[in-house]
């Protein structure tokens, strides 16, 4: 019977039910799409950030995240190589050595990133071949040829096809210099990166800096990167003590921690949107049921006891509160969804994104079930909570107070 | 000695309708009801009549006194023992009818049933038998809305009855109804009085309405003017 009362006040009240359902179904709209919209961007930062260079997940030297010195390189690649070969999880190992030189062009000298990788493998774990700009990619056999980013290019004030010199100091302390032609020329967005980074195939790298065999770092491709972690601390404990493997989370924790701020301020942006609907929602139902307290006076005269009226009440809450949430659920989501396959593409903000590390303009959402499942039961609690201190309220009337009520 | 079935014990009844101002609406009313009687409250506008029936029905709390209901208690006790009371043992018909509005009229009528736990079988069942006592089986299906004033309060009424309470109270429950109606209500309730023994106590200040009871109270400015059994 409390069913049947509830169910057809809510129709009987069209008008308040239709503005609450709108009001709460917006809402949880806008909430789960900011959700996605939040997680997307964040989603698409962090790949963007650690899929451009950095890597998902790491090894180094003991202490040599600490002290990158010449002293704790992996003086045996090999070694690693060879016990990490079919490890689960790994889709791609390479190993790459930083170093860092003095370029000089015909007009100008800069110090710069020399890095020997292996163009092929690199190609898998970064985005240095996407990033492309002019003339072409490095390959395995490329001697004496430069791959530069284009701000360095600017710097050094060359091109594809220009010469370039470079001293350094080899893995052995040895003084290292040759000529190089600038083979491509590479853009990722990241300024600082593009200004300093350089890059010349391993074989040649490790001829002219005594590096044979010796790295400063491998990169690894996990082969599921949302399990980056896990398998960075699985391959930590097969390397043993003398080794370290990080995934992003550790070697990019600004990163993170700039993640979970954006997300503190998203979140406290939604709390102010919510607490102003929960107190909305309060002041709506209670104009709503003042007016219904006759009503529930008559019901109280004939016997129906407070807790059964506040569980009728409760039960129209929970019914609106459902309608709502599911509502805005499948409006929400189905923009989550429909962001998801056709990304917001934020064509005349690039330039401010390349500041925040996006080299992309096309932001998708984040398509989570659970995710928007559990935003709708945070918006049907919400929902249901605004509506508990009308409904003590107007409970607390006596009967005959109540049959009175103007 | 014989309990009465209704002992109304030295009530009084104040309102504060403001600061510094306050109206006595009952004043050490001390009355007797037996069991299956039909008894008429009366007496001009303001002198206390619906007070004095709200304070028998549980529904509203005296200043001073007691109201005891088959030699229960039914002042100062919980407001979800008294909501067990009333449910189970008082009947109420309002002036104004005050029908569930969004209920038909035999889901009206069932409502104290289903609170009382009764099967759906006799709720059926009793729903019929009243409504064919009080001439409304057409309009079951209708809503408040749909029916005209007499009709709603012998639905109403019907419902009052339905769950068999000990005890059926009516404030002015002819006052809307015009007089045939009036009348027709006044002989259902008679009948209803005699055939099913509910003691019924009911307010008016309608000379025609009054002169049906058997037992007559007249109240002048919240005290018994007169008590008498004309029937």
């Amino acid at each position: 019977m409390f069913f049947k009362i509830a169910v057809r006040n809510i129709f009987a009240y069209s008008k308040r039910s239709i503005i609450t359902v709108l009001l709460l179904s917006c809402t949880t709209a806008l909430l789960v799409f900011s959700t996605a919209y939040m997680d997307g961007s964040h989603g698409r930062m962090i790949q963007s950030s650690v899929e451009i260079y950095p890597g998902y997940v790491q090894i180094t030297h003991k202490g040599f995240r600490d002290n990158p010195s010449l002293e704790n390189l992996i003086f045996d690649a090999g070694k690693v190589r060879a016990s990490l070969k079919d490890f689960p999880g790994i889709a791609v190992l390479t190993p790459r050595f930083e170093s860092f030189v003095l370029f000089s062009s015909e007009e100008k000298a800069v110090g710069g990133m020399f890095t020997g990788i292996d163009p092929e493998k690199e190609m898998h774990v970064s985005r240095l071949a996407a990033s492309l700009k002019q003339g072409s990619y490095l390959t395995s056999n490329d001697d004496a040829q430069v791959y530069m980013g284009r701000e360095l290019a600017k710097r050094l004030k060359v091109g594809v096809g220009d010469q370039v010199t470079f001293v350094g100091t080899g893995a052995d302390y040895s003084f290292a210099a040759d000529t190089l032609t600038v083979k491509g020329i590479f853009q990722t967005g990241l300024f600082d990166f593009d200004s300093r980074a350089s890059f010349v195939a391993k074989p040649y790298f490790d001829r002219m800096m005594a590096a044979k065999n010796i790295a400063t770092h491998f990169i690894v491709q996990p082969a599921d990167p949302s399990q980056a972690e896990a398998l960075a601390a699985a391959i930590g404990q097969r390397l043993g003590p003398e080794y370290e493997s990080a995934s992003w989370q550790q070697t990019m924790a600004g990163l993170v921690q700039a993640m979970r701020v954006d997300s503190i301020f998203g979140y406290i942006t939604l709390g102010i949107i919510f607490i102003v609907i929960f107190f909305v929602v309060m002041i709506f139902t209670l104009l709503v049921v003042y007016a219904r307290v006759r009503e529930i006076g008559i019901l109280r005269a004939v016997g129906t006891g407070p807790g059964q009226i506040f569980s009728m009440l409760l039960l129209e809450s929970v019914l609106l509160g459902l309608v709502s949430v599911v509502l805005g659920g499948l409006i929400g989501g189905s923009f989550a969804y429909y962001f998801h396959i056709n990304p917001i593409v934020f064509t005349s903000f690039e330039e401010q994104f390349k500041q925040y590390g996006l080299a992309m303009t096309a932001m998708p959402t984040d398509f989570a079930p659970l995710i928007i499942l559990r935003d709708m039961a945070v918006m049907f609690v919400l929902s249901v909570s605004a509506t508990l201190y009308p409904i003590f309220k107007v409970n607390a009337f006596k009967p005959i107070e109540a049959i009175h009520h103007v | 000695m014989k309990q009465p079935f209704l002992d109304v014990k030295k009530i009084s009844k104040t309102f504060h309708p403001g600061r510094d101002v306050q109206v006595q609406a009952l004043v050490d009313i001390s009355l007797t009801f037996n069991r299956g009687e039909f008894v008429v409250i009366y007496g001009p506008s303001g002198s206390g009549k619906t007070t004095l029936l709200n304070i028998m029905g549980g529904l509203d709390s005296p200043t001073a006194g007691d109201v005891l209901l088959d030699g229960e208690r039914i002042t100062g006790v919980e407001e979800k023992r008294l909501s067990r009371l009333r449910r189970d043992h008082i009947g109420f018909v309002f002036q104004a009818y005050n029908l569930i509005p969004v209920l038909t009229a035999r889901e009206n009528i069932e409502y104290v049933m289903q609170l009382q736990g009764r099967s759906r079988s006799e709720c059926d069942h009793r729903t019929r038998e009243v409504a064919e006592k009080l001439a409304i089986a057409e309009l079951l299906d209708k809503l408040p809305g749909e029916m005209s004033g007499g009709q709603q309060q012998r639905v109403a009424v019907a419902r009052a009855v339905a769950s068999r309470p000990k005890l059926i109270l009516a404030d002015e429950p002819t006052a809307n109804l015009d007089s045939k109606s009036a009348e027709g209500l006044m002989d259902m309730m008679q009948a209803l009085n005699e055939d099913e023994g509910i003691t019924i106590i009911f307010s008016s200040h309608d000379p025609l309405v009054i002169g049906k009871a058997k037992h007559s109270i007249l109240l002048k400015d919240g005290q018994v003017a007169a008590d008498e059994f004309p029937g």
